[in-house]
C-alpha cells in the first residue's frame, strides 16, 4: 500500500444555529482545507463526505446532498456513516482511496447541521435503539450514557469529582481555539452544580449540539512531497465494532476502541503505545468518555485515567496533552464534523500551527479516536511527522 | 426457525417523530429576498465557469469560488420538459392531473422546476415552449418558492 500524507486541514466555527446551509457549510470547510494547501479544486482526484443520521440536516440521501458543498461535482464520491465515529472514518475511507493506488487527492469533509432537527436533535436518536425492546420504553442518549458512567465509575471506584476534571481540562483547551462554541474558565464545583441531567451525568459533562464543518486533504507521497514541506503522514488506521446489543456488554470498558487502536497502532509500528505516542485525541462527547477511551486507546492502564488526569499528565503542558483541542466538550459536538476536527488538530499541532493551544516539545505523533453507532464503534487514526 | 401457520403477524406501528427547520442560507437569502420584496429572480454568477445559478448560490460547484455577483434575470423562459401526473405522492389518483415544468430562464445557466399553469393535456405543450413566470400578489409573499405560482405558456 501507498503512503498518504494529510496536507491541509480546515473547518467552520462551530455554533448552536447556523444561517448557512449544511452544503455552504461543507463548502466553507473544503475551501479552507484546499486554501491552506494552495491547492484548487480541479487538483482533487475524488472526494469523501461524512454525516451521521439523515434526520439531523433534515435531507435523506444527505450525501448526495451535500456533494456539491464537497467539492464532488463530476468526480467519484463516496459517503460513509458510522454514527459518532465517523469523523475518524472518514479518513479511513479517503486513506483507502490513495493507498490503494486509484487516485492521488482526496477531499475527505464531514458536516453536521444538528440545528435543523426539530424539536431537538436527541429524537432522531429514538430510532436507533431496538424497536421491539427498547424503543417503548423511549431510551435517549442521556440515559445509556449515564449508565455506562456509572458502571465505569463503581467499577473503579471514582466519585463525580474526578469525572468533573475533564470538563473543566477540555473547556478551558477550548478557549484557545477560534472555532470554539463553549471555551470557559470552570471549577470542579461549577461543574458539579451543573443540573443533573440524568445521575450522574451533570450538563457541564455533555457536549452541545451543533452546526459545523470540518475537511482535510489526503495526498499520495509524490503530491504531497511536492505540494508541501510539511506533510502529516497517516501511520495507521483501525476500526471495529462490537455486538450490537449494547446491553451485553460490560460498558465499563471499550473493547471495540482496543482492538480498533491496536489495529492502527500495529499499521503504525507501535508497541508502545504510552511511550510512543506525543498526544491524543479521544472522543468526549461526554466527560467521563474521554478517560474510557483513553483507556481503551491504552493511553492509560485500566482503571487509571482519571489518576493521571488528577496528576496533571493530560494537560496541554502535560506528558501526554489529551484533546489539547478543547475536544467535543468545549469545540462542540456536530457530530461527524467533531471526529474530523480532532484530525486537523492532530494536523496543525504536529505541524506547529497550532497558535496557542500548541502542545510544547515538538510533538512527533499523535492519535485520535471517536466513537459512535449504538455505543459499539471504536474508529482510530494515528498520524505522524515521518 | 420454522415460519407459524396460520399465525396472524404480530405488528405496531411506529415512526420517527421529527421536523425540520432549514435555513435558506447565504445563496438563498438572497433569492428570495428578491422574490418576496421585488418580485425579481437573482442568481449568482461565476464569470470563470461561465455559469448563472439560479435561485442564487454561495459558491460555484465548478470551481469552489464564492459567488458575490448577483445577476437578476428574465421572467421568461424555454419550456425544456414537462410532464403530468395522475397521482399524489401517498398514491391517491388526483381528481385532475398536475403538470410540472423545467424552465431554463432567459440569463439562466440552470433550470428550475415548477408547475405549469392553465393547461389540461400534453397536446397543449410543446417542449422548446416559451414561457413566463407567474407570482402571487405582493401581499402574498412569504419568501417561499411558492410565491411562484408557476409558469404559463407565453
Amino acid at each position: 500500500m501507498r503512503r498518504v500524507a494529510v496536507v491541509g486541514a480546515g473547518m467552520t466555527k462551530f455554533i448552536h444555529r447556523a444561517l448557512e446551509t449544511p452544503k455552504e457549510l461543507s463548502w466553507l470547510a473544503a475551501k479552507a482545507a484546499l486554501d491552506s494547501a494552495e491547492m484548487k479544486l480541479d487538483q482533487v482526484d475524488c472526494v469523501v463526505e461524512g454525516t451521521a443520521p439523515d434526520a439531523f440536516d433534515g435531507v435523506h440521501m444527505n450525501g448526495e446532498y451535500l456533494s456539491d458543498g464537497c467539492g464532488a461535482w463530476k468526480k467519484p464520491y463516496l459517503r460513509c456513516y458510522v454514527g459518532g465515529g465517523t469523523g475518524v472514518y472518514a479518513l479511513a475511507q479517503g486513506w483507502f482511496h490513495i493507498a490503494s493506488g486509484l487516485f492521488d487527492t482526496a477531499l475527505v469533509v464531514c458536516e453536521e447541521k444538528m440545528s435543523t432537527c426539530l424539536p431537538h436533535p436527541q429524537a432522531a436518536f429514538l430510532t436507533i435503539f431496538d424497536n421491539i425492546t427498547e424503543q417503548p420504553l423511549k431510551p435517549n442518549l442521556l440515559w445509556i450514557f449515564a449508565l455506562e458512567m456509572n458502571r465505569y465509575m463503581s467499577v473503579h471506584g471514582y466519585s463525580v469529582e474526578d469525572i468533573a476534571k475533564v470538563s473543566v481540562k477540555n473547556k478551558r483547551n477550548a478557549l484557545g481555539h477560534p472555532s470554539a462554541q463553549l471555551g470557559a474558565e470552570l471549577t470542579v464545583k461549577d461543574v458539579l452544580a451543573s443540573e443533573i441531567m440524568a445521575w450522574p451525568v451533570h450538563r457541564l459533562m455533555v457536549s452541545p449540539t451543533s452546526d459545523g464543518a470540518a475537511a482535510v486533504l489526503l495526498a499520495s507521497e509524490e503530491v504531497a512531497k511536492r505540494v508541501t514541506n510539511k506533510p502529516v503522514w497517516v501511520q495507521g488506521v483501525g476500526w471495529c465494532l462490537d455486538s450490537a446489543y449494547w446491553t451485553n456488554r460490560d460498558l465499563y470498558y471499550p473493547d471495540y476502541v482496543e482492538k480498533a487502536a491496536w489495529m492502527a497502532y500495529r499499521m503504525a509500528g507501535i508497541r508502545e503505545p504510552r511511550k510512543e505516542i506525543n498526544l491524543a485525541e479521544p472522543y468526549d462527547p461526554f466527560a467521563y468518555k474521554e478517560l474510557h477511551h483513553l483507556e481503551g486507546l491504552q493511553l492509560a492502564p485500566k482503571g487509571q485515567a482519571p489518576r493521571l488526569l488528577a496528576d496533571g499528565v493530560f494537560d496541554r503542558d502535560g506528558d501526554l496533552p489529551t484533546c489539547p483541542s478543547g475536544g467535543l466538550l468545549g469545540v462542540g459536538n456536530p457530530i461527524a464534523a467533531a471526529g474530523m476536527m480532532k484530525l486537523c488538530e492532530l494536523f496543525w499541532q504536529l505541524r506547529g500551527e497550532a497558535g496557542p493551544r500548541q502542545v510544547p516539545g515538538r510533538p512527533r505523533r499523535g492519535v485520535a479516536q471517536a466513537w459512535g453507532d449504538l455505543m459499539q464503534v471504536g474508529t482510530v487514526v494515528v498520524m505522524g511527522v515521518n | 426457525m420454522k415460519t407459524p401457520k396460520n399465525v396472524e403477524t404480530h405488528v405496531w406501528r411506529g415512526g420517527i417523530p421529527l421536523e425540520s427547520r432549514y435555513t435558506a442560507g447565504l445563496g438563498g437569502q438572497i433569492f428570495f429576498q428578491a422574490l418576496k420584496e421585488r418580485g425579481e429572480l437573482v442568481g449568482t454568477r461565476c464569470a470563470a465557469c461561465k455559469q448563472v445559478y439560479v435561485p442564487a448560490r454561495a459558491f460555484c460547484e465548478r470551481c469552489f469560488a464564492e459567488l458575490t455577483e448577483e445577476v437578476k434575470v428574465s421572467p421568461e423562459g424555454t419550456l425544456v420538459s414537462f410532464t403530468f401526473s395522475a397521482y399524489d405522492r401517498d398514491a391517491n389518483r388526483l381528481a385532475e392531473p398536475v403538470a410540472l415544468a423545467l424552465v431554463k430562464l432567459d440569463g439562466a445557466t440552470t433550470t428550475m422546476l415548477h408547475r405549469l399553469l392553465r393547461v389540461t393535456s400534453p397536446e397543449q405543450v410543446r417542449i422548446g415552449a416559451r414561457v413566463k413566470v407567474v407570482l402571487k400578489p405582493k401581499a402574498k409573499r412569504t419568501g417561499s418558492i411558492l410565491d411562484i405560482e408557476g409558469f404559463q405558456l407565453a
